[in-house]
């Protein structure tokens, strides 16, 4: 099984290697490509020096023939299409991204400065939504048809039924608009970095109790449902008699044998919800005013800032391959009938 | 004293037509190291027989409805639930048709043995465990115990699993076993080798065996009494002998004749029963066998025959067994 999946981590070379080829053709073919886009602001930024804050390299306010020599080489377009995509694709390893045309910075430290921040809202949506999820469906299942079960599916999809943005308003209207008890916005307050550790903790919690029911709501219906079925055809798979015809009660029995096996769908999506969660929802992030990757991802579309687009392009694709490759991990860890690759016996 | 005492046992189902009654007022009794086969059609209620006794019908959709269920001294079906798992697997403990769903696929076999076992011996100690454990593989003729223990189910053959499961069975030395078509889903070799491995396990424990199939080849082999089921009732029950001798009930003449042999004549064709079963849903007053059979006048659409006694343990629900006979 480790053979697999060391293979399967080579395999992200080629798959890789793809992507980047359909990110650099965008780059040549797309009319408004990121030189016309350059030369656009820079022309505009020459008719209107006081708005203009783009800045390359030295002071000047408008692109200098130079600069957009630069760009050009950036891209390759100077060089013929494969040898631009081979010198490109060595920057791109390097973390090279190119230069953000609206923030004027490597469009790395853009993303890189985006990371701590959907990570932490992606983790921490991933561990409630399972930790709820999971009990959730459990008793769901062994309780089926009772007031509990219709009520908490009739919360559950009612949070499915709304949009995640419409819960973001409501409860920021409600709860920190009206009652104020959480802030209106932000990922933490502007004192941040003269609080204390315990003090940043709890800082960091106020600011994120609402966005994460938000993120949430909308969520917990699929995997609580997922999580429900699964259990209950385990509860009437054979072998849970076969437990119960051993002298097991049946509460053990569903611990004991059909958990495991009804975790195996959650397994199976779990590297979609991965990557789902970290590249974030732009209209939550734009609601709550969080500096995230998909509130990053969605105004550098609005505002043609190709270099970033094409940056979490790839990074993006990157992390949906891993989530990949962990959820067949995953899937791996709960189902030993899962055999990876040839002439192995799973011992 | 007989081991297992079921009187007028009755099981019914909920379904779309209401409440369905599949067992009706079924009577029969094993003693102790005895074989009693329980044999009928696919659908007659063999494995809700089963079921209800070992209080194992799928709830909430499955109950017992009347009757009782006497082990030894004790009645189970007015046991509390904590009580009734300490016969269950422990006192009485039953094997499936199928064995590759009977087992927990993403569990090692071995685990499955030993929590078996462990589950009626509290205190055995791990060493313990796994040594029973061993030692029951090698009860029931699986090679390389050690190595088998380890493995997943899907790594293990039909006759395999099967033998798994009997192993299971074993594990607390039950008076009873309750074998529900163990061997339908295998292929003849090994049907004949789970067979035999049944008989020499009894013979070796002493433990009494209710047999489901409806296959009559596999009674004559083993059992030395049968009950005949048709429809949710017993036909008839009789030893075996009396029962392949003198069939009385035109349904286990029919199941008789509907045996393929290989001596006599060749080519000679072979009988089947015309008809079919009545569904649950459409079953008749009288005898549910009225539609199909030969002997059939209005006293049995009519009313449901009782069981006759024919000879000494040998009994018999038709109205005109006396007439079948002479004829
Ligand atoms: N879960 C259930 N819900 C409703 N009806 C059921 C259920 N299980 C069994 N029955 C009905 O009970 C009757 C008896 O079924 P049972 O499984 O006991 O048959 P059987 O004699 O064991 O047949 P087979 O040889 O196919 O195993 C059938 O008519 C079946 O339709
Ligand atoms: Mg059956």
């Amino acid at each position: 099984m480790t053979s697999y999946f060391i293979r399967r981590f080579m395999l992200i070379v080629p798959t890789f290697i793809g992507v980047t080829i359909l990110v650099f053709a965008v780059t040549r073919l797309v009319p408004g490509g990121p030189i016309e886009r350059m030369l656009q602001e820079a022309a505009m930024a020459g008719a209107d020096v006081g708005a203009a804050t783009t800045s390359f390299g030295g002071g000047a306010s408008a692109l200098s023939d130079e600069q957009i020599d630069e760009l050009k080489a950036y891209y390759g377009f100077d060089k013929p299409v494969v040898l631009g995509y081979l010198e490109w694709l060595s920057k791109v390893v390097q973390l090279d991204l190119g230069t953000s045309t609206r923030y004027s910075e490597p469009v790395w430290d853009t993303i890189k400065d985006r990371f701590p921040i959907s990570i932490f809202y992606g983790i921490t949506t991933l561990i409630l939504t399972y930790g709820v999820c999971i009990p959730l469906g459990i008793v769901k299942a062994i309780r089926h048809k009772t007031t509990f079960d219709n009520l908490t599916s009739a919360v559950v999809f009612f949070g499915y039924a709304i949009p995640g943005y419409v819960v973001a308003i409501a409860l920021l209207t409600a709860f920190a608009g009206n009652l104020g008890w959480f802030p209106l916005s932000g990922f933490v307050s502007d004192d941040f970095d003269d609080l204390g550790t315990l003090e940043k903790i709890w800082d960091v919690t106020h600011h994120a109790v609402l966005p994460l029911m938000a993120y949430t709501a909308g969520s917990f219906a699929v995997t609580t449902m997922l999580m429900k079925n699964s259990l209950m055809d385990n509860l009437a798979a054979e072998y849970v008699r076969t437990a119960i015809a051993k002298g097991m009660a049946f509460r053990q029995a569903v611990f004991m044998h059909a958990f495991r096996n009804s975790l195996i769908p959650i397994a199976t999506s779990f590297g979609s919800n991965i990557t789902l969660i970290l590249t974030g929802s732009f209209l939550i992030e734009q609601i709550f005013n969080i500096d995230g990757f998909g509130l990053l991802g969605w105004e550098s579309l609005v505002e043609r800032d190709y270099p970033v687009v094409m940056g979490i392009l790839v990074i993006s694709s990157l992390l949906f391959m891993i989530g990949n490759i962990l959820s067949d991990i995953c899937v791996a860890l709960v189902d030993p009938r899962v055999k990876f690759g040839s002439g192995e016996t799973s011992q | 004293m007989p081991l297992l005492s079921v009187c007028d046992l009755s099981a019914a189902f909920d379904t779309e037509d209401g409440e369905v009654t599949v067992v009706d007022r079924v009577s029969f009794e094993i003693d102790p190291g005895e074989t009693l086969g329980l044999v009928g059609e696919s659908g007659c209620g063999k494995s809700v027989t089963a079921l209800s006794i070992m209080g194992l019908l799928p709830k909430p959709a499955g109950r017992v409805v009347g009757g009782t269920v006497g082990f030894r001294d004790e009645s189970l079906n007015d046991l509390p639930a904590e009580r009734l798992r300490a016969f269950r697997g422990n006192r009485i403990a039953m094997i499936f048709q199928e064995p590759m769903t009977a087992l927990n696929p993403v569990q090692r076999v071995g685990r499955q043995l030993a929590e078996a076992y462990a589950l009626h011996a509290p205190s055995a100690g791990a060493a313990a465990v796994r040594s029973r454990v061993l030692e029951l593989l090698e009860q029931v003729g699986i090679p390389a115990p050690d190595r088998r223990m380890a493995e997943y189910p899907h790594q293990l053959s039909g006759g395999m699993r099967q033998r798994v499961m009997i192993a299971m069975a074993l594990a607390s030395r039950p008076d009873l076993l309750i074998a529900d078509e163990p061997t339908t889903a295998l292929d003849v070799t090994i049907q004949a080798q789970i067979l035999e491995l049944l008989r020499d396990l009894q013979t070796e424990t002493g433990m009494a065996i209710l047999f489901i199939t409806h296959d009559l080849g596999v009674i004559a082999e083993l059992c030395s009494r049968v009950v005949v089921m048709y429809a949710g009732r017993i036909a008839e029950q009789a030893t075996a002998r009396a029962l392949f001798a003198a069939p009385r009930h035109p349904y286990t003449k029919g199941l008789l004749a509907s045996i393929p042999r290989l001596e006599g004549e060749p080519k000679t064709v072979l009988t089947t029963i015309p008809g079919t079963v009545p569904g649950v849903g459409e079953l008749p007053a009288g005898c549910r066998f009225a539609n199909r059979c030969p002997h059939g006048v209005d006293v049995c659409r009519e009313r449901a025959p009782p069981l006759e006694g024919v000879a000494v343990g040998h009994d018999v629900a038709c109205h005109r067994w006396r007439v079948v006979e002479a004829a």
